[in-house]
């Protein structure tokens, strides 16, 4: 029997783009390579739960993001919500009871407003197209409800308004009424925050720690900021070069990580009156490296300060180091992990 | 939907249009060429009040090649026709032929340019190829070449909507050429639209490829297909005088080309009938240019980053 306990499920779901390789490839018979932009991601979202997905640039956050709104199509593994499998699901009516379940809140709020459209009918799109009013009157209704729900008060003044005409906080806020107006069992929530002001950040936040309260709605909340992650969420997800690195309790992983890559994800977070110095922050060293070219055994190996001769072999399983806390590390388990 | 949306006034739209008039009217280019067409066009909606019918040579009141004097004040062709009064029924032929071609041409163009933009991959590849092949087709042979096909097929004296049958080959050929254009642009801009977050945002919500395409995209492409389309009306309505003025336009019907090439076949250059010969040219050329004007006011005003560096 499938688990419905949890709203969305993804069971080891990759996307791999192949690289074309060039003639020369070919006639040599070289294999064609891969970006594995998403390389087996198992997690697990429960009904109203806050999730956060944190990572760095490149680690494959926002496809992640992509997949499960249906904006990108996996190659491998599985996507059950709740409990059916969405995975090959595909076309506009095979996905509208989806759509209505599931929506997006996209990072750059002034891109994701068609600036020839008014707050009324960007907010008013995905009612209409997912036929969900009967009239006129009850199309006004569910906008201004949800126009309120994310704090644009009253929302009668804001029906006209074009995007440009909004400051940045009210236009994230035009982004969040429209995807409340269908009223989601989960919300996508790619970087909501990291465009706009620290002082508008926090109403932001709010206002969808109020969501979840009100509707017991789900949310899976990708950042690269883990305070605002801890802030906000239940549970942390980090993610590097396309897979979890660490995954437990916002608490858990933010103050006992257990895998190098969130210690020192935490370590280059600034803190106001830190006992080191102020211009002391210890860097990770390096980039991420190519989701074309991901290193073999711990995909981690080449940046982390305590690498073992096994850790350039073999690929670290995920090791249960505390209730509910999973470490993708060698070293999970030996304490204390310092860097 | 349109009626929960008449109940709320929408004060932005009506600043931007008022923003766009203000930016689009301070160019002198735009208020010449608006003032220009303004007169043509009502020449051309008005000819009976201004200048009477039609005149032919049954009810022709003038002398043979009169130069221009009170009773007419552009003088008189061959046949002792009143030229102003020619010159001004021209202008609903020759005005209404450039528009309906540019119509065609819009619609074709933006319709190609929009779904091979939109959906890509082998449609765009086709489409393309499609739009290549128009592109290259010379619009004087393929002009040429149609007409006495369709005035045997249709039978002379007849009208297809309107039009007769040569005028209306001349009408759809120069659609058929220029359409290619104005889909070149618009896919080039639909590419780049296709990539914007609200294209996704869009998606997520539910809305169709055509929903899509119709609110989303096409709206964003306004600017770029009415400057474009104002060159397209410029460059028909050469291509039209051109056509005519080879023979392919109708003596029941004459446009200014149509009026150019009696002249020249009445040999009014060399019989010093200036006026027979001017008027229409003077015509064509102030009303191509007053599009001409229009159509770089208006890209000055959509897309002002683009003069910067002349």
């Amino acid at each position: 029997m499938p688990d419905t306990a949890d709203i969305l499920r993804l069971e080891s779901l990759q996307v791999h783009f192949p690289i074309q390789g060039g003639l020369f490839d070919r006639v040599l018979g070289r294999p064609a390579g891969a970006v594995r932009a998403v390389d087996g991601i198992n997690l697990n979202i429960g009904r109203g739960e806050i999730v956060a997905l944190v990572g760095e640039s490149g680690s494959g956050k926002t496809t992640v993001g992509r997949l499960i709104t249906k904006l990108a199509q996996p190659t491998g593994g599985k996507m059950l919500f709740e409990g059916r499998d969405m995975t090959s699901v595909q076309g506009l009516s095979a996905l509208r009871p989806y759509r209505h379940r599931v929506q997006m809140i996209f990072q750059d709020a002034y891109q994701a407003l068609n600036p020839r459209h008014t707050v009324f009918d960007i907010v008013a799109e995905p009612l209409r197209s997912l036929r969900l009013v009967d009239n006129a009157t009850q199309l006004a209704d569910r906008v201004s409800e949800a126009l309120a729900s994310a704090g644009l008060n009253p929302p009668g003044d804001f029906f006209a308004r074009f995007p440009h005409e909004l400051s940045g906080g009210q236009r994230q806020r035009v982004v969040i009424a429209g995807a409340l107006a269908v009223k989601p069992q989960l919300i996508v929530a790619d970087e909501p925050v990291s465009m706009l002001d620290v002082s508008i950040r926090a109403q932001i936040l709010q206002v969808l720690v109020e969501l979840r309260k009100k509707h017991n709605m789900a949310l899976l909340f990708i950042t690269h900021d883990l305070p605002v992650a801890w802030l906000i969420a239940d549970r942390i997800a980090v993610l590097y070069l396309g897979k979890l690195v660490e995954i437990g309790s916002a608490d858990e992983i933010t103050f006992n990580p257990r895998h190098p890559y969130t210690v020192a994800l935490r370590n280059a977070t600034p803190q106001i009156g830190a006992n080191a110095g102020r211009a002391e922050l210890p860097a990770l060293q390096g980039e991420v490296p190519s989701a074309a070219r991901v290193p073999k055994g711990c995909r981690f190996h080449p940046r982390c300060p305590v690498a073992l001769d096994r850790c350039r072999q073999e690929e670290p399983p995920a090791i249960e180091v505390g209730p509910k806390h999973l470490a993708a590390c060698w070293l999970a388990d030996e304490r204390p992990c310092s860097t | 939907m349109s009626e929960s949306i008449a109940k709320y006034p929408h004060p932005g739209r009506t600043r931007a249009i008022k923003n766009f008039l203000r930016q689009f009217l301070g160019y002198g280019g735009a208020q010449l060429g608006l003032i220009c067409l303004v007169f043509f066009l009502v020449m051309a909606a008005l000819p009976n009040i201004l200048v009477g019918p039609l005149q032919t040579a049954i009810n022709a009141t003038g002398d043979f090649l009169a130069p221009p004097s009170g009773d007419h004040l552009l003088g008189t062709d061959e046949v002792g026709r009143d030229v102003l009064n020619l010159v001004v029924h021209g202008a609903r032929i020759s005005l209404t032929i450039a528009l309906l071609a540019t119509l065609i041409s819009l619609i074709v163009g933006t319709t190609v340019g929009m779904t091979a933009g939109y959906y890509g991959g082998r449609l765009d590849v086709w489409l393309m190829r499609l739009t290549d092949f128009f592109f290259v087709m010379p619009s004087f042979v393929l002009a040429l070449v149609i007409t006495p096909v369709v005035v045997e097929v249709i039978g002379r004296g007849q009208e297809i909507l309107g039009f007769r049958p040569s005028l209306f080959v001349i009408l759809v050929v120069i659609g058929m050429t220029s359409w290619a254009f104005v889909a070149r642009i618009v896919r080039s801009q639909t590419l780049s639209l296709k990539e914007r977050t609200f294209i996704d945002r869009a998606r997520v919500v539910g809305s169709s490829n055509l929903s899509i395409m119709a609110r989303h995209i096409l709206p964003n492409l306004v600017p770029q297909i009415a400057a474009n389309g104002a060159l397209v009306v410029a460059g028909a309505i050469y291509v039209e005088t051109s056509l005519s003025f080879l023979g392919l336009g109708d003596p029941l019907q004459p446009s200014w080309g149509t009026l150019l090439s009696l002249a020249q076949r009445a040999g009014a250059a060399s019989a010093g009938a200036w006026w027979y010969l001017g008027a229409p040219g003077v015509c064509v050329l102030t009303v191509s240019l007053s599009f001409v004007l229009i159509g770089n006011a208006l890209d000055d005003t959509f897309n002002p980053r683009r003069r910067v560096i002349p």
